[in-house]
């Protein structure tokens, strides 16, 4: 199986009330450094083994100048054994793109670009602090285009502050109408000292109710149904053929391994975090003190119960067959009797092939998941 | 000792009049304690008691005092429970006693606490010394004060003394007004032993210290003394006084008052009131007034994590062994699981128990609803006491319920005695007094049920009042009344532990309320919950939690799985903490909130 190869680019321009992913203020100075100790990592890492996908995640791995993000590229081609077809996808912001960028990006290698548009209502992207406007966004698709981009994929975030359904729907709509290849549907999730919390309660902004979120989601994705795309994940769809593989690994018990600071990697049974600063990641590449910070052996059971909660994701939902296989149990087997309620409920199917989940039941997959959780982590 | 020279009291006030400062200046002036060693409060030893300044036990103190006459007095300060849950300790406490200190607060005035008190003290006969406490206070108001200790509880206020017990203003006065005007004890010190039993507690290494007042005859070591109530006999051990610390004496004698240790084990054995006097010698006639202290109030305590009930029944034990008004007995639950069916004095006793149990013994605990002793006739012509909605036979076995009444004094300034009253009749009270005394307060007198008590009379009350109205009261007897037991079911399954027993009248009201506030407090879950109030099978009211539609977890955090898993096993802990009904998982809160329920 091939690795897929994750590159944390930790830099934005501006930060969003709403993130919570590692990420800090873009700093040209600090870029310089940083990309030099994530080519460095992956030359040390670097073993030879079969890799098929490169994903540049973030922050805005699009504040990066196209001569950085081929050398990286070139960095995984030299370290890892990587297909002519592989998957390259780059993360990127409207914001950060132009033509002539978006030209270099493809002539660096990047075959598949994942717009962060979140909202094509100028309104909704204003209140999440956002530096691009709905034109914008629809500028930056077309030049992907025009740059020669044969896969983009674009974010779409529902349930935002006053966000009604209808608005929601707009939104799908108009981003439907922009032929991507690919659309990643978000739900709004608040984390606990999310800025915009506060924005929220001194603005007084508020959130439809929370049956409101389960329709926004619902008739997203029949909407998308009828427009060609295919739902294969929780928060995903796609023209059939366009899925994102690098992500695919995440959700079917494949390995990756993640350069840059707070990178997460899974293999062979060990899950590892990179550490998480960006300057105590560039000096422990550089000698300076280890460089992962949790590192995690999983023991059988978890790693039969991950494989459950993961691959339920999917549409296509977990192989009974496959998993005996590499398990040695059957799953409906054993958790058969935690699941027929959800079954009777109509949230979850099996037949002799699958285990998988309805789209109410994805709804509702923090709830069914737990079933699977055996034993504490730590 | 000569009694001339004793001189036994106590000191009588409502809550927060400031009875232990005074106490704490009477050991400061008779040098019973050095400063260095006065930590604030004294007397109230066990930290609860420190922490909301009340007093639970009666803790006796002798005081060596030196009076202006020259002459060397042996003052024994015996002071009081500060809460009407612990009445019948009150009462044997003045039992002991040949005069009270009446403490007055010079800002507050006369409350029903004070007067109750006051009144018991004169039905034992005690000489009462007013003290007016802290007139160092912006607000006090003495003049005020001696009108009302004459109008309202009749005694001389021009005789009120006046302190300050913070500064320690007039506090030797009061000592030498104790010398004065309270007498000396009289007895006859040939006459067999006869000794009041007026508190007892265990001791981890003495078993139990009895402490008490020597009537007649004395008391010695290596003597074989018996407990008259329980006809047991025991070798007297150990005998000493607190002063306030405890230090050993040969005997005691008329008048005295001190502390027993007779290898006994238990204090069920040693019970408060009892009398005790010498095997070989009875006393013809015990003190009289002797009663067993029965629980009144009733709840289940349940350990929040079911494997803590091995440690829940062990600090229980524990408990019990200091506390014989204190009842349990193992009680099943289907929604709590194991746990104990607890009888307590009181509201007060209930909250110190539950505290001491979570603080002391470390266990969490899910508290249901508090309710009353009922009496029950049923067609077999039985007459039961039910502790528990649980134990309520079906309502066609019931002839009659009879539920336990109280005698409720309330002393309101007279602008809030509208509300007070329509108070009083709303909780099913019947007026058997109303007064309106000078000093423009009222004295009202009730006769209502006990429960409503316990439910929430007396924060609506303070409510009606805005805090003025204080409120006495003792149980005197039962009456019968339409009472039925209403249970609240989830998705059709009745949550045992939710059930209450309600006057019929207010049934429609109190289900309501109680569905509503389920209703807010089941989270949603995969399916629709139905909570519905039910006596019998008569729905009286219905709520619904709507089925939960979307819990889900859509961004991925670039091939973090480990944070999906800790989510995961943060939800699988939250479920685990809840209490599962049938299928529906009810959180613990809600069946705390019952208890508040009607409180809003």
């Amino acid at each position: 199986m091939s690795l897929g190869l994750y590159l944390h680019v930790p830099f934005c321009t501006s930060i969003c009330n709403y993130c919570n992913f590692n990420r800090g203020l873009f700093d040209q100075e600090v870029k310089g450094r940083y990309v030099d100790a994530l080519a460095e990592e992956i030359r040390v890492a670097g073993d030879g083994s079969p890799a098929d996908t490169i994903f540049f995640g973030g922050g805005t791995p699009s504040l990066l100048d196209p001569p950085e993000v081929a050398r990286l590229i070139a960095r995984c081609r030299s370290g890892f054994d990587v297909p002519l077809d592989a998957e390259v996808t780059l993360e990127a912001n409207p914001e950060t793109l132009t033509l002539e960028r978006l030209t270099g990006f493809r002539e660096a290698g990047v075959t598949r670009l994942s717009v962060g548009v979140q909202s094509l209502q100028d309104g909704e992207l204003h209140r999440l602090g956002r530096l691009h406007s709905a034109a914008k966004a629809r500028e930056a698709l077309a030049a992907a285009r025009r740059a020669g981009f044969g896969n983009v994929s674009l974010d779409l975030m529902m349930w935002l502050p006053k966000q009604t359904v209808a608005d929601w729907m707009t939104s799908v709509d108009e981003a439907a109408a922009l032929g991507p290849d690919h659309l990643s549907l978000y739900l709004l999730e608040l984390y606990p000292n999310a800025p915009l919390r506060d924005e929220m309660a001194r603005r007084q902004w508020s959130l439809a109710p929370d049956d409101d979120a389960a329709e926004m989601y619902l008739m997203a994705l029949e909407r998308l149904d009828r427009a060609g795309y295919r739902q294969y994940e929780i928060s995903n769809v796609a023209r059939p053929g366009c899925e994102a593989r690098h992500n695919l690994k995440y959700w079917s018990d494949g390995e990756w391994l993640g350069f840059g600071c707070g990178a997460h990697s899974t293999r062979r049974g060990v899950r590892w975090k990179n550490r998480s600063a960006t300057e105590e990641y560039i000096a422990a590449v550089r000698g300076g003190g280890p460089l992962r910070t949790e590192e995690r052996h999983l023991t059988a059971e978890e790693r039969l119960e991950e494989a459950l909660f993961t691959g339920l994701r999917l549409t296509a939902g977990v192989d009974r067959t496959a998993f005996a296989l590499r398990y040695g149990v059957d799953p409906w087997e054993r958790y058969g009797e935690a699941l027929e309620p959800f079954v009777d409920q109509g949230l979850l199917v099996h037949g002799e092939g699958h285990v998988r989940l309805t789209r109410e039941g994805m709804l509702l997959s923090h709830e069914i998941m737990v079933v699977f959780i055996g034993r504490a982590v730590r | 000792m000569d009694p001339r020279y004793i001189r036994n009291f106590s000191i009588i006030a409502h809550i927060d009049h400031g009875k232990s400062t005074l106490a704490d200046r009477f050991l400061e002036i008779t040098g019973a304690l050095q400063p260095r060693e006065m930590e604030a409060q004294v007397l109230d030893a066990m930290d609860l008691e420190r922490e909301r300044g009340i007093t639970i036990k009666a803790h006796p103190v002798r005081l060596n005092y030196t009076a202006a006459d020259g002459s060397a007095y042996v003052l024994n300060l015996i002071d009081t429970p500060g809460h009407v849950d612990f009445g019948y300790e009150v009462t044997r406490s003045l039992a002991a006693c040949e005069g009270a200190l009446l403490l007055v607060d010079a800002s507050q005035g006369v409350e029903a606490q004070t007067l109750a008190n006051a009144y018991l003290a004169v039905d034992h006969n005690l000489e009462i010394v007013p003290v007016i406490n802290k007139i160092d206070l912006p607000g006090a108001q003495p003049d005020e004060c001696r009108r009302q200790i004459h109008d309202v509880i009749g005694l001389d206020g021009d005789s009120a003394m006046l302190t300050s017990a913070k500064e320690g203003t007039g506090t030797r006065e009061v000592l030498e007004a104790v010398i004065e005007r309270i007498h000396p004890p009289q007895g006859q010190p040939d006459a067999p032993l006869k000794a009041l039993v007026f508190d007892s507690w265990y001791d981890a290494y003495r078993g139990v210290v009895i402490v008490v007042r020597v009537i007649d005859g004395s008391l010695r070591k290596g003597v074989k003394i018996r407990l008259m109530a329980t006809g047991q006999d025991y070798e007297v051990d150990e005998l000493g006084v607190f002063s306030p610390k405890a230090s050993p004496v040969d005997e005691l004698g008329v008048g005295e008052v001190g502390f027993v240790v007779a290898n006994i084990k238990r204090v069920a054995d040693a019970r408060i009131g009892d009398t005790m006097t010498e095997t070989a010698r009875p006393t013809p006639e015990p003190f009289p007034g002797f009663k067993e202290l029965k629980p009144m109030v009733f709840a289940g305590l349940y350990p929040v994590e079911g494997h803590q009930y091995p440690e829940l029944r062990e600090a229980l034990e524990k408990l019990r062994l200091n506390d014989a008004s204190f009842f349990y007995e193992p009680e099943t639950s289907a929604a709590l699981g194991f746990g104990f069916r607890c009888g307590f004095l009181g509201l007060l006793h209930m909250e110190i128990v539950q505290e001491r149990l979570e603080r002391e013994f470390n266990v969490d605990l899910i508290t249901t609803a508090p309710g009353v002793l009922y009496r029950v006739a049923t067609t077999d012509g039985e007459v039961i006491e039910i502790d528990s909605p649980a134990k309520l036979p079906d309502a066609g076995r019931i002839t009659r319920i009879e539920e336990p009444v109280i005698s409720a004094t309330i002393l309101t300034p007279a602008e809030h005695v509208g509300a007070v009253l329509q108070l009083c009749q709303e909780k099913r009270g019947v007026q058997k007094k109303l007064e309106f005394m000078k000093s423009d307060r009222v004295l009202v007198t009730y006769e209502m049920p006990f429960n409503e008590v316990v439910l929430d009379f007396y924060d609506r009350l303070k409510t009606v009042s805005r805090g003025y109205a204080s409120l006495d009261y003792h149980v005197v007897g039962y009456w019968e009344s339409p009472l039925v037991k209403m249970d609240i079911l989830v998705n059709g399954e009745p949550v045992d532990a939710l059930s209450v027993i309600v006057h019929r009248d207010a049934a429609y009201e109190r289900g309501r309320t109680l569905a509503t506030k389920m209703r807010e407090l089941i989270p949603r879950q995969m399916f629709e919950v139905a909570i519905q109030a039910a006596i019998g099978n008569r729905v009286i009211a219905r709520e619904s939690v709507k089925a939960l539609r979307k819990n889900v977890l859509a961004k991925c955090y670039g091939g973090d799985i480990t944070r999906k898993r800790k989510l995961l096993e943060k939800q699988k802990e939250g479920k685990r903490r809840m209490k599962r009904v049938g299928r529906v998982e009810i959180p613990q809160e809600a069946f705390l909130a019952v208890l508040k329920v009607g409180a809003e």
